[in-house]
């Protein structure tokens, strides 16, 4: 699997919608996102769940790191890097 | 524009909903600057009280209701988890009686005529009541509540209050009613409107953009939990004293001195970005809470009327300010979530739809206005009058114009490509 990484912890809202939907919208199948978030991003993670994206949240040390993959059948707590 | 509570941006409401509302605002701020261009040449006779009454509700309906409104119909599903059901609709319903209402009492302000109190009274009341009760119903059912939500509260109720007052003095204009309190009345009426619906609106909001929007630290968890309440409650203790004929003003200095701390600590927020950046809508808030300080300061120690009218003037850029600072930022993220979200590939970026050099020379030309109108106060130099009333008309003009713009990009990507599936 091909990981996009974005970290949008310092960039202002709605930057890190803006990029985190333009790659999720050209994504293919043997692709996924790994974004840093300071917050859990729910407007993204909705639309992904709608859009039928597997995906992952997780906080860490108050950082968010959210996993999203356009493959249902990805694994991605195995893609988790804390 | 985001969200806290688990819904979605699908659930914000279509574009026309909250736009319908800004365009109306920009033409509004494009009569009020006309209304007071032609004033200041003479061209409309008027006694002070007329005017004076004209001017402060097209702007604080026309102008500042109208942008409120649209904002709230967009943020209050994903800022405060609140679903409105039918928005289209309703936002019609609502808009249509705030602008007609809101002729019948220019009509009713120039020429005292009892039926048109009464009309104003009845569309001007119902419309707002409507949507403003609307709104409230939905916020009081949230069951987990933020420092934003629970802010909009405070605010809707204050206006439901400024609204009810507002009705009474109509009726008692027009000779409908027999009201005895009218000055009682009266100054609740605008304190409730300038400390409660604007400004804890404007609070409320800001305890959730500046951090999101901004990147800065949070604010102090007391200010954001109980400066709210805190000014609420005690606008309700001014009002029991305005009505039991006490001296209020203890009340009034320690309502402007909690608005004081808090534009400081907004300033201090904007000051401790993680990623500055120039960007005009900082530059309106800046300036928007440094007007509040100077505002809530003339409030404290002012003692005739021309450094009231510096107090009023200082605070109407305070308002000002948030608002365009709130459309530079609303307006072409809507156009960009709205195509990007419908599949359109061609979607223009933020910068694309409203370009941020755009942002700045409105926030020149707004300072420009509000230093000339301070200028024209202190020295009263009627040429300065003039070019400060044009400046205020190209002001909205340079908004409503870039808005259609906005409008005129979207409808112009949903006719000539085609949107994907994904």
């Amino acid at each position: 699997m091909k990981k996009i990484v974005l970290d949008a912890r310092d960039m202002e809202y709605p930057l890190p919608l803006q990029l985190s939907l333009s790659h999720l919208q050209k994504m293919t199948l043997d692709e996924y996102l790994y974004m840093l978030h300071r917050k859990n991003p729910i407007p993204l993670i909705e639309i992904a769940k709608e859009k039928e994206y597997a995906y992952l949240t997780h906080n860490h040390n108050d950082i968010w790191h959210i996993l999203i993959c356009k493959n249902q059948n990805c694994n991605l707590e195995g893609l988790l890097d804390v | 524009m985001f969200s806290q509570g688990g819904l979605s941006l699908e659930q914000a409401p279509p574009l026309s909903v909250v736009l319908r509302f800004f365009i109306s605002a920009s033409v509004f701020g494009l009569i009020l600057g006309l209304f007071l261009l032609f004033s200041s040449l003479d061209f409309i006779p008027s006694t002070q009280y007329s005017f004076d009454l004209t001017i402060i509700h097209i702007l604080a309906l026309g102008v500042m209701a109208s942008f409120m409104l649209g904002a709230m119909f967009q943020m209050l599903p994903v800022i405060a988890g609140v679903v409105i059901k039918m928005p289209t609709k309703k936002a019609m319903v609502a808009h249509i009686l705030l602008t007609i209402g809101i002729f019948f009492q220019i009509g009713a302000f120039y020429s005292s005529t009892p039926l048109l109190y009464l009309l104003t009274a009845i569309v001007l009341g119902s419309g707002l009541l409507y949507v403003s009760i609307l709104m409230l119903k939905n916020i009081i059912k949230i069951k987990d509540h933020s420092s934003s939500s629970k802010g909009m509260l405070f605010a809707l109720s204050s206006f439901v209050i400024v609204i009810t007052l507002g009705v009474v003095m109509l009726l008692s204009l027009g000779g409908y009613i027999n009201s005895s309190s009218f000055s009682q009345i009266r100054e609740a009426h605008y304190s409730f409107a300038l400390f409660g619906w604007i400004s804890l609106l404007i609070v409320s909001i800001s305890f959730q953009v500046i951090e999101m929007f901004y990147v800065t630290p949070k604010y102090p968890t007391i200010m954001s939990k109980y400066l709210v309440i805190t000014i609420f409650s005690l606008l309700g203790i001014k009002t029991i004293m305005l009505f039991s004929l006490l001296n209020s003003q203890i009340i009034d200095i320690l309502i402007s001195l909690l608005f004081i701390i808090y534009a400081t600590i907004t300033i201090h927020r904007l000051y401790k970005r993680r990623r500055p950046t120039s960007d005009a809508t900082v530059w309106f808030w800046r300036l928007g809470m440094s007007l509040l300080i100077i505002s809530m300061l003339i409030f404290i120690l002012g003692d005739n009327i021309d450094i009231d009218y510096l107090g009023y003037i200082t605070f109407i850029g305070f308002a000002l300010s948030i608002v365009f600072a709130m459309v530079y930022k609303i307006v072409p993220f809507l156009v960009w979530f709205h195509l990007s979200n419908q599949g359109y590939m061609e979607a223009p970026m933020m910068h694309d739809v409203i370009h941020p050099q755009k942002a700045k020379i409105h926030f020149w030309l707004h300072l420009s206005i509000i230093s000339l109108w301070i200028i024209n106060i202190l020295f009263s130099i009627p040429i300065i009058e003039i070019i400060a009333n044009t400046l205020l008309t190209l002001s909205f003009g340079w908004l409503l114009y870039h808005l259609i713009n906005a409008i005129k990009k979207y409808r112009y990507i949903q006719k000539n490509y085609d949107s994907i599936e994904w």
